[in-house]
């Protein structure tokens, strides 16, 4: 590994640790609130909106193509929540079902909008796969302010978020306001999606965020647990990843996703 | 005697959620201190009837006067048992729902702190304080959820069927407890689908079958013509040797 490789190196290596505190606090509450699929739903709704805001740019309107992608993600998060009503007393929501159609329309406008762009379609392939190597300084500093939110938004609401994922029923029934306080979630999550798919796009981002979670919950005896293993699994895969992808030609963040996954397997067996 | 208080005043109540209509016509006065029963069969309509005391739920038609602060631990079916929660965690679910303090490092206050502690001495809980919640028997969560229900000291106090799956040593001590707190002033509402370990200890018994069919003391209640009308089949009853009239359940399923 020559010294030109260092930058490279360091910025995957800070990338991933941004990862993995969103791996730890989002994917802890799409676990905890039962909405592992939202993950997939709002990373493919934010490529629609990166591709629809590249059409407007050729139509000469500027839109940065991350808002559009925040923007896409927050209503499929907003309009799956609505669909499940959470919010509604004794609703025995499927949120699940309800992301899963939000996660069709989705697809299906990225796959419409990027074919009207075939030009700079490169640019939002970039976000459906992600580098790790090809983050620029600007790139992780949106991360690192994106994950600020995250953290301010969760630190301040931490107990609401737990209590209607908890007992929904028990929450409405103490005033409070299960409904806002559940979009607020889902829109946390969404923008934490958005915030790290530069990193490993749009199809892995689903493998960083729900595995780690996923595997914590099965061994932590705590709550604060989940969060720190979380974190730690992630963290952990995304350096080997890293480590892995310079004897091997594979994408450090696909290796990564790879061992996440076959680790929640692995968990599966070892604790029935 | 003092002069009775309405705490809670339910007036030609109807409830419906999308249009179908769960409850109708329910009129209802539970007054300080008092220990009432709800009966009635499944989809009767007992946890809309919680529900609308409660405020959840908006009332289609007629309305619901409440005096006091409310307390109210909904049937087990509700909660979520992916995360593994502390018992503390789960009580002070109550106090800080309450107040609003929802942030990360919103603690709790040294009074609020003996307010769990003694809600979960109440149920006979505090040593499984720090245990988690999803680890601990059916019975054992029904209690803890018992202890978030009563930790705020409400003046109302509803439960959802607190019964379920608690062994009868338990079942007689939470009776207790609830006894005790209906005498030191508090409201006591509470859905049960088996009455008679209760029967010795509430003022007055409901029945409701989408309409109250019948509101008022327990030999008034249970008489067969009302059992029928609530649960299709009359249900046999006895009278045990202080007096109380007690439904023979056994026998519906017989
Ligand atoms: N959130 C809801 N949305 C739509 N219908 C509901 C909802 N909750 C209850 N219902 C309906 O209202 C009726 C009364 O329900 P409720 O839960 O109050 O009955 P219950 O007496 O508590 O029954 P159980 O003994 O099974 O707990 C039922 O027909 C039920 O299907
Ligand atoms: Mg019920």
């Amino acid at each position: 590994m020559g010294e030109v490789m260092i930058p490279f190196l360091l910025r995957a290596i800070v990338a991933i640790f941004i990862i993995s505190i969103n791996a730890a606090i989002t994917g802890t509450f799409t676990v905890f609130r039962n909405v592992s699929f939202l993950v997939a739903g709002t990373a493919h709704a934010a490529l629609a909106g990166a591709a629809l805001a590249l059409i407007l740019e050729s139509l000469g309107f500027h839109v940065p193509v991350l808002l559009g992608g925040v923007l896409f993600a927050i209503f499929a998060a907003i309009s799956a929540g609505y669909a499940s009503g959470r919010g509604k007393v004794g609703r025995r929501e499927d949120t699940n079902t309800a992301i899963a159609i939000s996660f069709a329309l989705s697809m299906s406008l990225a796959v419409l909008f990027i074919s009207m762009v075939r030009e700079y379609a490169a640019r939002v392939w970039g976000l459906l796969i992600g580098d790790l190597f090809l983050l620029s300084y600007s790139d992780l500093a949106i991360m690192f302010i994106t994950t600020l939110l995250v953290i301010a938004i969760t630190a301040l609401f931490y107990r609401a978020f737990l209590y209607l994922s908890f007992d929904a029923e028990a929450a409405i029934a103490s005033g409070v306001k299960v409904g806002l306080y559940d979009y607020l979630l889902l829109s946390t999550i969404a923008l934490s999606v958005v915030a790290i798919m530069g990193g490993v796009g749009a199809i892995l981002v689903f493998a960083m965020f729900v595995a780690p979670a996923a595997i914590a919950k099965r061994f932590a005896k705590s709550i604060s647990r989940v969060f720190l293993l979380s974190f730690l699994i992630s963290f952990s895969s995304g350096i080997a990843g890293i480590a892995l992808s310079f004897y091997l030609p594979f994408s450090p963040g696909a290796m990564a996703a790879v061992m996440v996954s076959s680790t929640y397997f692995v968990s599966v067996f070892v604790k029935k | 005697m003092e002069a009775l208080m309405e705490a809670v005043v339910i007036k030609d109540l109807c409830c419906t959620y999308d249009g179908f209509v769960a409850i109708d016509r329910v009129n209802m006065i539970v007054n300080k201190g008092e220990f009432v029963a709800i009966m009635g069969p499944n989809g009767g309509g007992k946890t809309t009837l919680l529900r609308a005391i409660a405020g959840m739920i908006k009332p289609q038609r007629g309305y619901v006067k409440v005096k006091g602060e409310i307390g109210y631990m909904p049937q087990k079916e509700h909660v979520n048992f992916e995360i593994p929660i502390k018992v503390r965690e789960v009580v002070e679910m109550g106090i800080m729902s309450k107040k609003k303090k929802f942030s990360l490092f919103s603690k709790l206050s040294r009074e609020e702190k003996e307010l769990v502690n003694n809600a979960l001495k109440a149920v006979d809980m505090l040593k499984f304080v720090e245990r988690n919640f999803t680890e601990l028997s059916g019975g054992q969560q029904q209690r803890v959820l018992l202890a978030r229900a009563i930790a705020t000291k409400p003046d109302i106090l509803l439960l959802d069927e607190p019964f379920n799956g608690v062994d009868l040593p338990t079942q007689e001590k939470i009776i207790k407890l609830l006894d005790n707190l209906a005498s030191e002033g508090v409201s006591v509402i509470t859905v049960v689908h088996n009455v008679s370990p209760l029967i010795h200890h509430v003022s007055r018994i409901a029945l409701l079958n989408r309409e109250l069919i019948a509101y008022g003391k327990p030999e008034e209640v249970l008489t067969p013509e009302n059992t029928a009308k609530t649960y299709g089949i009359p249900i046999p009853t006895t009278v045990c040797k202080e007096g109380y009239i007690h439904p023979l359940f056994g026998d519906i399923h017989g």
